[in-house]
């Protein structure tokens, strides 16, 4: 078991998910002004997932994000700036306006382009797990991927072929509940995802998603297992998509008291409520200050943005091969 | 020099490649099993003697997920060559192929590579529909992969050199009748691309194609087989008084266009001959540039010989009806002039 | 059981050749193995025999059609019996489909034929031709179904070794008789213009090249008069017909058999009286603002003599028998010749008979013999296939050219008349009953 973490270290995860809050709040705004012209599948209520998970990678591990990926580059430190300039389709975006909302990464940060096919990350991140073992590196890959990748027949051959060769992944199921639409208990039998590893032969787990510390003391030993060449984990995080599938999803098909009882356990409130109680006793100006730091550097990410050039048409045909380093 | 097939020289070239670079590695079904065949076409055999399962990787039969092990491996600085038993099986990994290996680049604004080999048999041969298709056109089609297809065993180690070192996913198509018509998984009715191939390093760059027989009067663009039913024909025209030119491009893509259309200004006649489906097909594509690009040098219409638009049937009579024979390209031909 | 009549695969680069001859015509008996039909491909004509014996039937291709290989063309079945559906009728188009089993594989394992509005020339022809200034228009194509292709251009380049004239200077050449190897090119690349052409012909017309010179005076100064007041002051419309003379050329014969010396154009004087007397508004003459239409059927016969054209009058024809028409006429005739003919014979007539058909002219258009109304040119005699019945048959075909003048009489009464004059050539004899 990890060490409780200091209110510094809590404070910085819980300022890491309100960056991400605040940051899918103004892409919603963003959206709503037409300023970023795609969809948007928006991570608001699963913050903690992310950042529980990667504040136990190292900046050299990997990250394969999903169709829903902001939360994963944010909470792997890809620079604001880049995330919101690709969403509002600039020169300077992360993909340099190649890839939009659901391909955002940025491999200076071990975070790939997200794969926005449901389940194709798994065998990918499998790969890079390979890839590390036979280079003779400690890294270690994370292939976030919904509830719903665990049906997706990548999935389970990616599962199977970790095990066998007890590659360094921990997939990480965010398991919110909705596949689009579908709730979990129409297309399981079973009553956790994580229940599905050992047919794999690896550990499963499952946590409160909503409780970023929980998420991040077993992403710990998670990654430990994986560095020590122990193989793959399957890590479910229990969470909540507090908003609709994507921008177009009304959630109608979703109870109001369930709604309401996920958002009362809102990661951030959970956090902040934690950090103002003992041990900790931080002051409530510490979370102010948070959320004005967070508010400044949003500003300068749509600034960075707003004054970035569209890809040029010559950009048109550019990148469909490698162009070299 | 030492004379060899297809599948030796395929073995000859990863080996060397394996030897030169520790991130260039096997993975596949069924390749290194000790006692095993070396894949479904001993390509592979003997390999993981000398680098061991740990280069030489056995996986389960999971096709898609193997193929998005490769990607995945192959954007983390290793090199995998990946091997499908039958290319009909690339069908289903396509996902990993197309929307991933394909596109990562692409996706990353130039920011990622993915530098894949994915080696697959094609061609009828007395398999019927599900492990006898010609399928290079559905790859063909998506940008950012290159797709190769030796006819012999020279080009076959070149180009799988030049793939491992190519930074972008390359397909490489294999016709099984051309892998040798020596050894045991020779095939019935396999002719035979043996040839000399140098044992010092040398590869044939990708997208560089090559006139298997210079001729004036008719150009004759094959792959795979069908150059050798392009060779075959050209013959008895020869014995008409035609004197054919054949083409074989060896790289789909990037397509070597300039060799082909030179070739039709000179002769004025073309003639392209596939194994694969007709209708919205690669001789389909080949033709349709040839008219935009040579059209005021043309004699006549471009024309295809290929499949008719039917699975590849079993029963061999109806078999030798599908693979473009060389009396029908003699047919073509003659009706040009 | 009916056979079909397929036209053979000639070769598997030949996909239409051409129906040259039928040997047989519809509901002919054939035997099986005679020849039946020839077909013509690029390389050879050949004589198709017939597949089986009967009766010829269903016959959907003529002569010159181009029909594709193994479409069937007819068939050969018992008389009366019914031929299988889809066989064309006897009276269908031709439509040289494919029916019944077709042989042929159904995916097009070989590539299509050309369409059949192929261009003459290929892309790469006209390319060249535009660079060495060829006119492929005028050449002969031997590529794909005769088009005009690369070394079609190249052979004619080496042949000429100089540019085609441009079209017009060809056509200049063409209406003057000039020969284009002797005129030097000014144009583009040396091309011959049509100046080049007008040039040329200046220089072929010396003074000396004169023949002769004359006035339009005398009987030519009378021929211009009324030729010219025929097409310039009439308004002239020509009617034709083609009839069946079988039966007067037959009656003619016995006529001459029985000692009586008649020529066409006396029986046709004779048919024409009567004619006349059906539709009497074609026997009239024009004076001032007025048409005057005339009792007596006084006939113009149109006489080549050494003068020029005569056109001595028969009068009162109605009134005479054949005998006497063929008295009157030849002595006419020969007076006519001779120069002895009295002014008055000259003119004065109602109508104009004139006959070309001894110099070997199928159909012409008179011209109105002016101040008469109509005039009839005819033809001359040839054995000819006819429709008689269900049957071709070979018959003693006539072109009729009628000019009237369509001031005086409308296109009905012309025509009425001319159907008049064609069944008493398809039925002679009924003229000098009385």
């Amino acid at each position: 078991m990890a060490e409780p973490l200091g209110a510094d270290r809590l404070l910085a995860l819980y300022r890491k998910m309100l960056l991400i809050r605040r940051f899918e709040e103004r892409c919603n705004a963003l959206f709503l002004q037409g300023r970023i012209p795609s969809t948007l599948h928006l991570y608001i209520g699963q913050e903690a997932s992310a950042t529980g998970v990667c504040s136990a990678l190292r900046q050299d591990d990997y990250v394969l994000g999903t169709h829903r990926p902001h939360g994963h580059a944010l909470a792997k430190d890809v620079s604001p700036r880049i995330i919101m300039a690709e969403l509002m389709a600039k020169a300077t975006g992360c993909c340099r306006g190649k890839g939009g909302s659901m391909h955002v990464g940025d491999v200076r940060q071990g975070v790939f382009p997200a794969v926005a096919i449901v389940g194709a990350g798994c065998p990918i991140a499998a790969g890079v797990g390979l890839s590390a073992k036979m280079r003779g590196t400690d890294q270690v890959a994370v292939a976030f991927h919904g509830e719903g990748a665990a049906n997706e027949g990548d999935w389970h051959e990616a599962l199977n072929m970790a095990a066998i060769w007890k590659l360094p992944v921990i997939y990480v199921c965010e398991n919110n509940l909705y596949g689009a639409s579908t709730h979990f208990d129409k297309v399981f039998r079973v009553a956790h995802v994580s229940d599905r590893a050992s047919a794999y032969g690896m550990p499963g787990v499952t946590v409160d998603g909503n409780d970023v510390e929980a998420v991040r003391d077993a992403a710990l030993e998670a990654v430990a297992r994986a560095r020590a060449g122990e193989g793959p984990t399957l890590l479910e995080t229990l969470t909540y998509r507090q908003c609709g599938h994507s921008r177009s999803d009304a959630c109608d098909y979703r109870p109001d008291d369930e709604e309401a009882e996920w958002k009362s356990r809102d990661p951030l409130t959970l956090t902040g409520a934690r950090l103002l109680a003992e041990p900790h006793s931080l002051p409530q100006s510490a979370l102010d200050e948070a959320e004005a730091s967070v508010a400044a550097e949003i500003d300068d990410a749509i600034a960075f943005a707003d004054a970035s050039p569209a890809p040029s048409p010559d950009e048109l045909e550019r990148y469909v091969y490698w162009e070299g380093d | 020099m030492a004379v060899m097939g297809i599948a030796e020289a395929l073995r000859e070239g990863i080996r060397e490649e394996m030897r030169r670079d520790p991130t260039v590695f096997c993975i596949g079904e069924d390749i290194g099993v000790p006692g095993g065949w070396g894949g479904a076409f001993t390509v592979t055999l003997g390999l993981s003697e000398e680098f061991g399962p740990e280069r030489i990787i056995d996986t389960p039969i999971s096709e898609s997920g193997f193929a998005g092990i490769a990607v995945g491996a192959a954007m983390t600085g290793m090199r995998p060559i990946a091997d499908v038993q039958y290319g009909d099986f690339l069908f289903c990994m396509m996902d990993q192929l197309v929307n991933q290996a394909a596109k990562m680049t692409y996706m990353a604004g130039g920011a990622v590579k993915v530098p894949l080999v994915m080696r697959a048999p094609v061609g009828s041969t007395r398999r019927g529909a599900q492990h006898a298709q010609t399928l290079e056109v559905f790859f063909t089609h998506v940008p950012g992969l290159k797709v190769v297809a030796p006819s012999t065993a020279y080009d076959a180690k070149g180009l799988l050199k030049a793939a491992v070192r190519d930074d972008n996913p390359v397909l490489m198509f294999e016709h099984k009748l051309l892998y040798g018509s020596k050894g045991n998984r020779a095939e019935k009715g396999a002719v035979s691309p043996i040839g000399e191939v140098p044992e010092e390093d040398y590869i044939v760059p990708i997208g560089k194609g090559a006139i298997r027989r210079p001729g004036k009067d008719v150009t004759i663009v094959g792959k795979l087989l069908t150059v050798y039913r392009a060779l075959g024909a050209a013959d008895q025209l020869a014995e008409q008084g035609i004197d054919a030119e054949v083409i074989d491009p060896r790289t789909l893509v990037p397509l070597d266009k300039e060799l082909i259309l030179e070739s039709v200004r000179k002769t004025h006649r073309f003639v392209v001959v596939e194994e694969d489906n007709r209708t919205h097909g690669w001789g389909a594509e080949i033709a349709a540039m040839v008219a935009e690009e040579a059209f005021w040098y043309l004699d006549a219409p471009p024309v295809r010989v290929s499949a008719p638009d039917i699975p590849p049937p079993f029963a061999p009579g109806l078999e030798e009806l599908y693979v473009p024979s060389v009396d029908r390209v003699v047919a073509a031909v003659k009706g040009l002039f | 059981m009916a056979t079909q009549v397929l036209v053979p695969p000639l070769g598997t680069n030949v996909d239409t050749v051409t129906l040259v001859t039928w040997y047989k015509a519809e509901g002919d008996a054939v035997a099986a193995g005679e020849p039946l039909f020839a077909v013509e491909t690029d390389k050879a004509t050949l004589d198709v025999e017939a597949p089986a014996a009967g009766t010829l039937r269903g016959v959907s291709a003529a002569e010159g059609d181009d029909v594709p290989s193994l479409s069937c063309i007819a068939w050969i079945a018992a008389e009366g019996e019914a031929l299988p559906d889809g066989a064309p009728t006897d009276t269908d188009e031709h439509l040289p489909a494919r029916t019944g089993a077709s042989p042929s594989p159904p995916h097009p394992l070989t590539p299509s034929p050309l369409h059949p509005l192929t261009p003459k020339a290929s892309p790469w022809a006209r390319t060249l031709a535009a660079e060495r200034g060829i006119d492929w228009t005028l050449l002969q194509g031997t590529g794909p179904q005769g088009a005009v292709v690369g070394r079609d251009v190249e052979a004619a380049a080496q042949a000429g070794r100089r540019p085609a004239p441009t079209p017009l200077a060809a056509r200049v050449a063409q209406e003057r008789g000039i020969d284009l190897a002797g005129v030097g090119g000014t144009g583009a690349s040396g091309r011959v213009t049509r100046d080049d052409v007008l040039r040329a012909v200046a220089g072929s017309e010396p003074a000396s090249d004169i023949v002769e010179t004359f006035a339009l005076t005398g009987v030519r100064g009378k021929i211009a008069e009324r030729m010219m007041r025929g097409s310039h002051e009439t308004a002239p419309v020509t009617l034709t017909a083609e009839v069946d003379a079988t039966a007067l050329v037959a009656r003619r014969k016995a006529l001459q058999a029985a000692g009586l010396k008649v020529s066409f154009n006396d029986l046709l004087v004779c048919i024409l009286a009567r004619a006349l007397g059906e539709q009497p508004r074609l026997n009239a003459v024009y004076q001032g603002d007025r048409a005057v239409v005339r009792r007596s059927v006084d006939i113009a016969l149109a006489v080549d003599t050494d003068r020029g054209l005569l056109a001595p009058v028969l009068r009162g024809a109605e009134r005479l028998t054949l005998a006497q028409v063929a008295e009157g006429s030849a002595a006419l005739i020969a007076r006519a010749r001779s120069g002895q003919a009295g002014p008055d014979e000259l003119k004065g007539g109602t109508f104009t008979l004139t006959n070309l058909g001894m110099f070997g002219i199928d159909a012409f258009t008179p011209i109105i013999n002016h101040p008469e109304c109509a005039i009839l040119g005819v033809g001359r005699i040839k054995p000819t296939p006819w429709v008689v019945g269900d049957c071709i048959g070979i018959r003693q075909a006539l072109w009729l050219s009628l000019t009237f003048d369509h001031r005086l009489v409308d296109g009905g009464p012309a025509a009425r008349f001319l159907q008049s004059v064609v069944r008493g050539i398809e039925a002679p004899g009924a003229e000098d009953e009385e």
